[in-house]
């Protein structure tokens, strides 16, 4: 119990922060408030610092996912806390120092706001950690729940409104149907305990008769998660809601609720497949490919439609921001192959970055979450007065032209992200997609990896139009002005230099994204060759967590473990 | 996998492969500070580029330069008095480790890690202490041209002793790529430095060009050398050829598979390639375009020996293979006298030297080829110091005489006032390069020479008999040079780059007396043939720096006579070399595969040749001395005795004599226009096909991909219209077409 504790103590940490920022806001001086940032900003530093040292020791068939996944969402957390500086109370900050008016307490949001953000990257954190499809469920909504308020509130004006509006309501919709999936698996198996339901899936599909309950809850979850991570057929509120919102918080929904989701759907997935035919990397039950053939089937159909889909929309786009909405469609889509191809089963050693495409998935999140921050957040930091005297973001390709000579931080922040985002070696983003590529051919996946060849070939295009835009025009008497919040720029110069320094720390990220996505070996109750030993190694247990169930030895049959529900 | 953890796997290997080798311990782990040898340059290239974009106008890249390169020198010298005579390993940053397998061959490790052994050593000793001192010869060199030219030069010139201590040092044959392929962008950057000069910028494309068929072989031959030995480490490389040698050993050739006879052809193009051989020796003589000092350190003293340095290193290879060696005898060999013919015949002194150094690098292969890795390498030793002497003379005479290099223009240098040093370390230079009894340049020669008649292989002999004779064509055109330009009457002819010189001369370097130098120099009529400026005219003498550089390179020229003396087996060079994986195998002479392919011996049975039935060893001493003295007495009689201007000589009665052939040799044998109508217009024709079919076939078939993701995203665009509804119910059908076709799947 205690020690499982542990295992959420940078969850703990960052509640505790969004309680501290949330009094802090309360503050009726206006110093004491601007410290919202920071606080919250340390709390993520010391969220991601405890993560790092998290033991990798969760029950699910991924037991490795916690420390890599924190961590990633800390870091990229923190370049987040910057970009999102300003984005709320610009107005009547500008007019306080303007001395037009006095502070008022009652109409500062700042507090929520930030706390909105680190509750969201909370739950984002507990996906990693949920062992239990409620806990997985409540998980989920509470990354997106504050998400539809920050996007509401992000500008002024209705546009954002109307994004907020359209957010929640499909999210309510994409929540419903992956909730009813849930309820069916939890029918199809007898239980809620992921590590429980693995190994009864198991059971059936070593048997060779999945109970059709099951796999329809299986394929209604994995489909309605891939709303959080926009990918077919759920898909459509993207570019309206990309567009809407204010680019520091584009840039966060496409990586912090995209994150939970393929932590989710990794987490269904591997209980649903690759590991039960697969002991130690040899194939005991001759059951071949691991994935149950349907849910295999309609991935890789979700996975080649949201890739084509999105990179095809984005080539018409004229916003910047709906074409990086779009292009955050078509990563889904890259990822997906990954999460198709797998882990290779099996123990550490006989185990590499290049064949597993989990750990491919998990590096390419942080990869993507680097390369499209630094692209929003050239956006973000570019900016001029409509007529109502609002401040308004550029957004079009024309208010980026001949960045590089105006502006020359912003506009290589953007040729870089661009350019990482495209994949070009050798950038980070290349290395991110060399994984996924290998591991589909590891996988066997050869179609699947033309398409993925195909595709990024298409995404050339619009990236390197972006690329081409910012960096050979001439500027054109754009009315655009650097923005006057330092951190946004900063934060874009960040993810750019990542995009480049990171690439020497390449290997330690890809042995570490590799442990995360190891699957456990997973015992069953016949006992064929080479079960035995994997007995021995390491065995995800049911019945500890918040439910306090015991269940010491692994159970051999599938135990309808429903206490407590 | 943690970083320690290859290593013992190494150490067991290189053990295993060690057992037979009586002088070469087990591979042990290096210590850090070796990597600073290589990493001082690249500080001192970035340094420099950073003065460069602070516009920084004095002499301070220079000194830097010298600084940290004779810091990187000192390195090296402590490395070897520690490291010399074992094997370690200094892995400093772990590079590349990429597996894709559990199996044999599917994982790629390439460190930045540094193989030290004696031969890494004796490489890193001259190349870091050339370079020291050719950096400041530079400093003055280089003086007229203050600013950002000079950082950009300097900073090149650090980036090629980074990339070529990389080539030497790196422990895998990727890491020597890298270094590879660094010296050719290094020697293309320098030799095109002069970028407003349209000859030097053709002579940087060439050599790049010419450059690049060579690395593609390199580039091969390490992709093979990763297929069949399932690494590129030098040491798992080394053992895994091991049981290939003691096949050869027993005499069981036909256990050597055919992949492992064709990486040492490839990586043996690759050395012709970077080495200038037969065919790709074109690019060296123009490389000349470039800065003298570049000429001194890169294109003859250390560049061009990393072919050498190649074969050396992956001798283990080379031994497996029945046609490497031979073919490698032949091209060195015939290189060397091609080279010496065109030499003969030239006028500008820098493409003699360059003709030379085409020359000498022959001997070099056919001395590796010889399995006298030794003499190759005791060679390379030599040549380094001599040739560098004697470019670094020639640059002077070029500086001070206003870019003139022509010997029918100047004579007499050495008597002129100021250039006494120049005309001694010229001296000792060309006696070196002539093989004069008790030079070094003599020893190494003959260590070489004497082998070719020792070994036995496919046309060894005739081979040794065209080397005798190329030592006296040598002889013969380096003292054309000595007695046309640097004895005789006092007369010259200033250059073309007159004016800017003059321009320059004055803020730089501050002569205060134009009467002085009229004083000097007694112009003969020839001399007055340039109009106007050459009345003005004043060549200007060394400066220290410049004199100080020749003063020591000329006593070290002297001074690696010493090595031959010291110790067994020939000296000190061959002790480093037996040390090192460059040794040959055998106890007796001619084990290897190509030997026992030429079905000349037994197996097993020391064969030894004989000249003029005498041990070659012996009597090569005497052979190579008179050869070598033919040839100055014949440079003496007809290129001083006599010559009363600096145009004219008794020669030119001989040329006629000779008919067209002169005038081949004069025009390098046409080689350039044979390769011209082999090899351009072919390509050109092939391009002007090609860009046909690019333009119909393949831009069509771009633009239809172009087209369809555009036409797609057309028929798709009104499904996005931003209604709330429209999307809720998209995502219904879209839930509904997945469970539709599971539902088919599973009934």
């Amino acid at each position: 119990m205690i020690e499982r504790l542990s295992l959420l103590y940078p969850e703990i940490v960052l509640f505790l922060g969004a309680c501290l920022v949330m009094v802090i806001g309360l503050s009726p001086k206006r110093e004491v408030r601007s410290l919202c940032g920071f606080a919250s900003a340390g709390s993520l530093l010391i969220a991601g610092l405890l993560a790092i040292n998290t033991s990798a020791g969760n029950t699910t068939p991924l037991p490795g996912l916690l420390p890599y996944v924190k961590a990633i969402l800390a870091g990229v957390g923190l370049l987040l806390v910057l970009l999102l500086s300003g984005v709320v109370d610009r107005r009547d900050e500008e007019e306080i120092a303007a001395g037009r008016r006095a502070f008022s307490a009652m109409r500062s949001n700042r507090a929520e706001f930030h706390a909105f953000f680190l509750f969201s990257l909370m739950g984002a954190m507990l996906c990693a950690t949920a062992d239990d499809l409620i806990w997985l469920f409540l998980a989920l909504e509470l990354t997106s729940l504050p998400t539809y308020v920050m996007v509401a509130v992000s500008t002024r004006g209705t546009r954002a409104q109307e994004a907020g509006v359209k957010y929640f309501f499909l999210g309510a919709l994409g929540a419903g149907i992956f909730l009813y999936g849930f309820a069916l698996l939890y029918g199809g198996t007898g239980s809620t305990n992921l590590a429980q339901i693995a190994r009864e899936l198991a059971r059936q599909g070593a048997a060779g008769d999945i109970n059709p309950i099951a796999m329809a809850g299986l394929m209604l979850a994995v489909v309605g998660v891939s709303f959080k991570i926009a990918a077919v057929p759920m898909h459509f509120y993207t570019p309206d809601v990309y567009q809407g919102a204010a680019a520091p918080v584009s840039a966060m929904l496409a990586f912090v609720p995209k994150t939970a989701g393929f932590v989710t759907i990794l987490t269904l997935v591997s209980c649903a497949g690759w590991s039960y035919g697969f002991v130690d990397g040899r194939d005991v039950y001759g059951a071949g490919f691991a994935l149950p053939a349907e849910l295999r089937i309609a991935l890789w159909v979700i996975a080649a439609l949201t890739m084509t889909v999105g990179n095809v929309m984005a080539v018409l786009q004229t916003s910047i921001k709906r074409m990086l909405g779009y292009s955050s469609v078509a990563h889904s889509g890259y990822m997906l192959v990954g999460v198709l191809a797998g882990a290779a089963a099996g123990e550490e050693s006989g185990y590499s970055f290049a064949q597993s495409g989990v750990a491919a998935v998990l590096f390419y999140l942080l990869v993507y979450g680097v390369g499209n921050l630094g692209a929003f957040a050239v956006l973000a930091s570019m900016e001029r007065r409509n007529p109502d005297g609002e401040l308004v973001e550029a957004d079009e390709f024309g208010d980026v032209r001949g960045l590089c000579r105006s502006s020359p931080l912003a506009g290589w922040t953007m040729v870089l992200s661009a350019l990482s985002l495209l994949g070009l070696p050798p950038l980070l983003g290349f290395f991110g997609k060399f994984g996924l590529f290998s591991a589909g051919i590891a996988a066997g996946d050869y179609a699947l990896v033309v398409i993925l060849g195909l595709n990024s070939a298409i995404a050339a295009f619009y990236y390197l139009r972006l690329v081409a835009v910012s960096l050979l025009d001439e500027p054109q008497g754009s009315t655009y002005a650097p923005t006057t919040i330092l951190a946004r720029p900063l934060a874009g110069a960040v993810s750019a230099l990542g995009v480049i320094v990171l690439i020497a720390f390449a290997e330690p990220l890809m042995q570490a994204a590799t442990k995360a996505g190891r699957v456990a070996p997973m015992t069953l109750g016949v006992s064929p060759e080479g079960v035995r030993r994997a007995q021995t190694t390491e065995l995800p247990e049911p019945g500890t967590g918040d439910r306090g169930a015991p269940s010491g030895a692994p159970a051999p049959e599938g135990e309808h473990d429903g206490a407590g529900h | 996998m943690n970083s320690g953890s290859i290593i013992p796997v190494l150490n067991l290997l290189a053990a295993g492969a060690e057992e037979g080798h009586a002088s070469a311990g087990p591979v042990a782990h290096g210590p850090w500070w070796v990597a600073l040898i290589v990493v001082l340059p690249m500080l001192g290239a970035m340094l420099c580029g950073a003065a460069a974009a602070l516009k920084v106008r004095s002499k301070l890249p220079a000194f830097l330069t010298v600084g940290l390169l004779g810091a990187s020198c000192a390195l090296a010298v402590s490395m070897y008095l520690e490291l010399a005579g074992g094997r370690s390993i200094t892995v400093s940053y772990r590079w590349i480790d990429f597996a894709w397998g559990t199996g044999e061959g599917q994982r790629l490790v390439a460190n930045f890690g540094f193989y030290i052994d004696s031969l890494t050593c004796l490489w890193m000793l001259f190349v870091t202490g050339l370079a020291t001192l050719i950096a400041l010869y530079a400093s003055e060199y280089m003086s007229h041209d203050q600013g950002v030219g000079y950082c950009r030069f300097f900073a090149a010139f650090n980036l090629f002793v980074f990339s070529m201590a990389c080539l030497v040092m790196g422990d895998n044959l990727l890491l020597l790529y890298l270094g590879w392929e660094g010296v050719g962008l290094c020697s293309y950057l320098l030799i095109g430095y002069f970028y407003k000069r349209p000859a030097a910028v053709a002579a940087a494309k060439k050599a790049f060009i010419v450059n690049r068929i060579g690395d593609l072989a390199l580039a091969l031959g390490t992709m093979l050398a990763f297929v069949h030995f399932g690494s590129v480490e030098y040491a798992v490389i080394f053992a895994k050829a091991q049981p290939y040698i003691e096949a050869i050993k027993s005499g069981h050739l036909d256990q050597v598979p055919f992949v492992v006879q064709v990486i040492p052809l490839l990586f043996m193009v690759g050395a012709f390639g970077k080495s200038a051989q037969l065919p790709l020796y074109v690019w060296l003589p123009d490389a000349m375009e470039g800065p003298t000092p570049v000429s001194a350190l890169i294109h003859a003293a250390t560049m061009v020996t990393a072919g050498v340095y190649l074969i050396a290193r992956t001798y283990p290879i080379f031994l497996c293979s029945e046609y490497a060696l031979p073919v490698v005898a032949w091209v060195g060999a015939l290189t060397a006298l091609l080279a010496a013919t065109i030499g003969m015949a030239q006028f500008d002194i820098k493409r003699i030297m360059a003709y030379s150094t085409v020359s000498q690098l022959g001997y070099m292969f056919a001395g590796l080829a010889f399995l006298s890795s030794a003499g190759a390498a005791y060679h390379v030793f030599t040549h380094a110091f001599f040739k560098a002497t004697l470019f670094l003379c020639c640059g002077a005479v070029m500086h001070g005489f206003a870019g003139q290099l022509d010997l029918r223009k100047l004579s007499g240098v050495a008597f002129m006032k100021g250039w006494g040093i120049v005309g001694l370390a010229m001296l000792i230079g060309c006696l070196n390069l002539a093989g004069v009894p008790f030079t070094a340049g003599f020893f190494s020669k003959d260590m070489i020479l004497a082998e070719s008649f020792v070994t036995m292989g496919p046309g060894y002999q005739v081979l040794g008999w065209v080397l005798l004779l190329t030592a006296g064509l040598t002889a013969y055109y380096t003292f054309r040079v000595f007695f046309r330009v640097f004895v005789g009457p006092k007369t010259f002819e200033p250059g073309d780059e007159l004016h800017a010189h003059d321009d320059h001369g004055h803020d730089a370097h501050g002569h205060d007396s134009r009467g002085d130098a009229h004083a000097e120099a007694e112009h003969g009529p020839a001399g007055h043939a340039a109009p106007g400026h050459g009345h003005d005219f004043h060549p200007h003498a060394p400066g220290w720096a410049i004199n100080l550089v020749l003063l020591i390179l000329a006593a070290a020229s002297i001074a690696a006579a010493l090595p031959y003396f010291m110790g067994e087996h020939g000296g000190w060079v061959p002790k480093l070399v037996h040390e090192s994986s460059a040794t040959t195998i055998s106890d007796g002479h001619g084990s290897t595969a190509a030997f026992l392919a030429s079905g000349l011996h037994e197996p097993g049975a020391s064969a030894h040749g004989t000249l003029f039935g005498q041990d070659p060893h012996k009597i090569m001493y005497y052979v190579s001395g008179a050869i070598g003295a033919v040839g100055i007495a014949i440079a003496f009689v007809l290129h001083y005795a006599g010559r009363k201007t600096a145009g004219t000589s008794r020669a030119d009665a001989l040329v006629p004599a000779l008919g067209p052939v002169a005038g081949w040799a004069r025009r390098k044998w046409l080689v350039d226009e044979l390769y011209d109508a082999l090899v351009r217009t072919p390509l050109w024709v092939l391009s002007h096909v090609f860009h046909l079919i690019d333009k119909l076939l393949i831009d069509g078939l771009v633009n239809l991909f172009g087209w369809l993701p555009r036409a797609a995203a057309q028929r798709l665009r009104p499904t996005q219209g931003g209604d709330l509804h429209g999307y809720a119910a998209g995502m219904a059908v879209g839930l509904g077409a997945v469970l539709i076709l599971v539902w088919m799947l599973i009934l």
